[in-house]
């Protein structure tokens, strides 16, 4: 079994990849467990037909705590979870999330037999709590989402710094292409200049963005578009990635300099 | 510097201003348990203190509606006339919006929140906070907010130079034995010496220290020699509540025909109240100064001199400063709750039997 973490800058692109990538490792045979720690439990949405699971915390709330009970099965057979959480403005996600984990129970998915177990994270890391699903027995390792663009870069730059300060490994990069210039030669040098490796760029596409207005993936909505088999070959370097390592995070002005080299 | 000594947070000092100002109902936003030894000894001295119980899933999803609960719950079952919320660790880290949860629960015109948790530096910050905040609400004035203020930046200084905060980890030590102490003081009496006593205690501790002071005068009555009374018991300072306190013991010392010699302060002004005791005794001839209260908080003399504290952890820090006996009073903090009269000292208790006081 594989466990992988997905990180990033806000609104670039996690959970569109995650389950993405979960759907069409699904068509390969594998059993795929898709885990949204987003209080806005938004990350499986597109695997029930826009239609959203219960979550974990809603459930435990309730005085529900049989993972079986949390665990959907979604397009393609993928198992979805919400991790779920406070309302916007309350409370605090971040424990959310560490109690999330800890009621749904890694053993319990470790004995179901999946073969691969994604975590979609919000954001950056913003708290100890968003950190866990990169802490000791969940991820083996992380995925970091960026663009080219600074901010994105920047964004990307600050997960390798938690993920230095916890000593937890960076599987590589994935692009996610915002169509400026010369985007996927950025990435792939900031990937290096972090001692890590560009994994894959997914190009822009409006196939993706057309699936989800209708609460799917884009295996379901255009099933033999091309697309489909960048996210295989994602899901495949990823599988059988032994490169990962802890990232070396760089200064903001290493930043500047190498994108501005581009120019 | 990392102090590594058990000693109390700003939650604890918090309540306990709180009861100093009389205030009837204290609720603690936080998890049960959370300052519990404190929040039983303060209802020993009649504010009922209670808290608003959170859970783990109340950390997740906040505890606003719990707290709104409690507010009424606490003012249905108790009739309070004045609420004091008090912040902890966990509600303060997730943010709870304690002010807007007073103004929903109705009862904004009766209860005030104090900002605070336990991760905020030294418990005086606590006091300061609530302090703070009961001026905000109408309670106390300016002035007595910054008389206030100062006092307790001065009794931060005091624990950090000469008490408990001095050093990284203090061990708890009872000092000398209250017999051998008791003994020395009755011979020196029996011997016709003077014995200088400074009272110098904070707040409601005065109720057992007094003790002391007043089996020294008893013994002295018995067995000869002479006793300078020196004392924090001013009536003119500090809020109603403490102000009573002093009332109190004076009202008690003069029913045993004892009298003050000299008033060296309020009671909470103890930071300060133990150099003007020593001014005073500047030019007075006596044989042996007994300080008892915050001895911490007297300037070294170089004439022979026993401390008494009600620290276990102040006794290390007392016997550097060069006090020829430091002895504890144990119990000081449960036996002093809700009292109205000086309570029984086990140093007094062991003066008197040394001489032969019934
Ligand atoms: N390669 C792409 N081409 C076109 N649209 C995309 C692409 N990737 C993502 N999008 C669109 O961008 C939007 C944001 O994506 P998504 O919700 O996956 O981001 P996220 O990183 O999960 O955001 P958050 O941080 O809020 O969880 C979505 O509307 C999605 O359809
Ligand atoms: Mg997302």
């Amino acid at each position: 079994m594989k466990q992988i973490a997905i990180y990033g800058k806000g609104g670039i692109g996690k959970s569109s990849i995650s389950s993405n990538l979960s759907v069409n490792l699904a068509s390969e045979g594998l059993e795929v467990l898709l885990i949204g720690c987003d209080p806005k439990s938004d990350s499986t949405i597109n695997l029930f037909g826009g239609k959203r699971i219960n979550t974990v915390l809603d459930l435990y709330k309730k005085g529900v705590t049989d993972p079986d009970l949390m665990v959907f099965e979604g397009y393609n057979g993928v198992k979805g979870v919400e991790v779920g959480g406070p309302a916007a403005g309350v409370g605090c996600a971040g424990r959310g999330i560490l109690v999330a984990l800890k009621t749904l129970n890694k053993d319990y998915y470790i004995d179901r037999g999946f073969d691969v177990v994604i975590y979609d994270v919000p954001g950056d890391v913003v708290c100890g709590g968003f950190a866990g699903p990169a802490r000791d027995g969940y991820a083996d390792e992380v995925y970091i989402i960026t663009s080219g663009e600074y901010f994105s870069i920047y964004a990307a730059n600050n997960i390798a710094k938690g993920l230095f300060n916890l000593n937890v490994k960076l599987g590589g990069i994935v692009g996610n292409m915002r169509d400026i210039t010369k985007e996927e030669r950025k990435i792939k040098v900031y990937a290096e200049e972090i001692k890590s490796q560009l994994i894959n760029v997914v190009e822009r596409n409006p196939k993706i963005y057309e699936s989800e207005i209708e609460g799917k993936t884009v295996l379901e909505k255009y099933p033999n578009d091309l697309l489909n088999i960048k996210f295989k070959e994602i899901g495949k370097k990823i599988l059988s990635n032994k490169k990962s390592k802890v990232p070396t995070p760089i200064t903001d002005e290493r930043i500047r300099s190498i994108l501005g080299g581009f120019h | 510097m990392n102090i590594l000594t058990p000693r109390p947070n700003p939650i604890v000092a918090a309540l306990y201003t709180l009861r100093d100002l009389d205030v009837d109902v204290a609720i603690l936003h936080g998890p049960s348990g959370c300052g519990f030894r404190a929040a039983r000894l303060l209802e020993e001295d009649g504010m009922v203190v209670v808290t608003t119980s959170m859970t783990e899933e109340d950390l997740i999803f906040g505890a606003s509606d719990k707290l709104i609960e409690v507010l009424t719950e606490a003012n249905a079952l108790f009739s309070p006339k004045t609420i004091g919320v008090v912040g902890s660790c966990v509600s303060m880290i997730i943010g709870e919006n304690v002010k807007k949860a007073l103004i929903d629960s109705g009862l904004n015109n009766k209860a005030f929140f104090v900002e605070i948790h336990g991760c905020m530096g030294a418990n005086t910050r606590g006091a300061i906070e609530t302090l703070k905040a009961a001026m905000d609400f109408g309670l106390i004035g300016e002035k007595e907010f910054k008389r206030q203020e100062n006092m307790l930046l001065l009794a931060t200084e005091v624990e950090s130079n000469k008490g408990m905060a001095k050093s990284k980890y203090i061990k708890p030590s009872r000092g000398t034995d209250l017999k051998i102490v008791a003994d020395y003081i009755t011979n020196l009496l029996k011997e016709n010496k003077k014995i200088a006593v400074v009272l110098n205690a904070k707040k409601e501790t005065v109720y057992l220290f007094a003790d002391i002071l007043l089996a020294i005068n008893l013994a002295s009555k018995k067995l000869g020699g002479s006793v300078i009374n020196v004392g924090n018991l001013s009536t003119e300072v500090g809020l109603l509540r403490i102000k009573r306190y002093a009332e109190d013991i004076i009202n008690n010392l003069n029913s045993n025909n004892v009298a003050i010699n000299f008033i060296s302060g309020g009671m909470d002004e103890y930071p300060i109240a133990g150099k003007n005791a020593i001014d005073y005794l500047k030019d007075k001839d006596f044989d042996l100064m007994v300080a008892v209260g915050i001895p911490q908080a007297l300037p070294l003399i170089d004439k022979e001199s026993i401390a008494v504290t009600n620290g276990p952890r102040e006794v290390p820090p007392l016997e550097e400063a060069g006090y020829k006996y430091v002895t504890v009073e144990i119990a000081s903090h449960s036996t002093v709750m809700g009292t109205r009269e000086i309570v029984f000292s086990e140093l007094g208790e062991a003066i008197r039997n040394s001489a032969g006081i019934q």
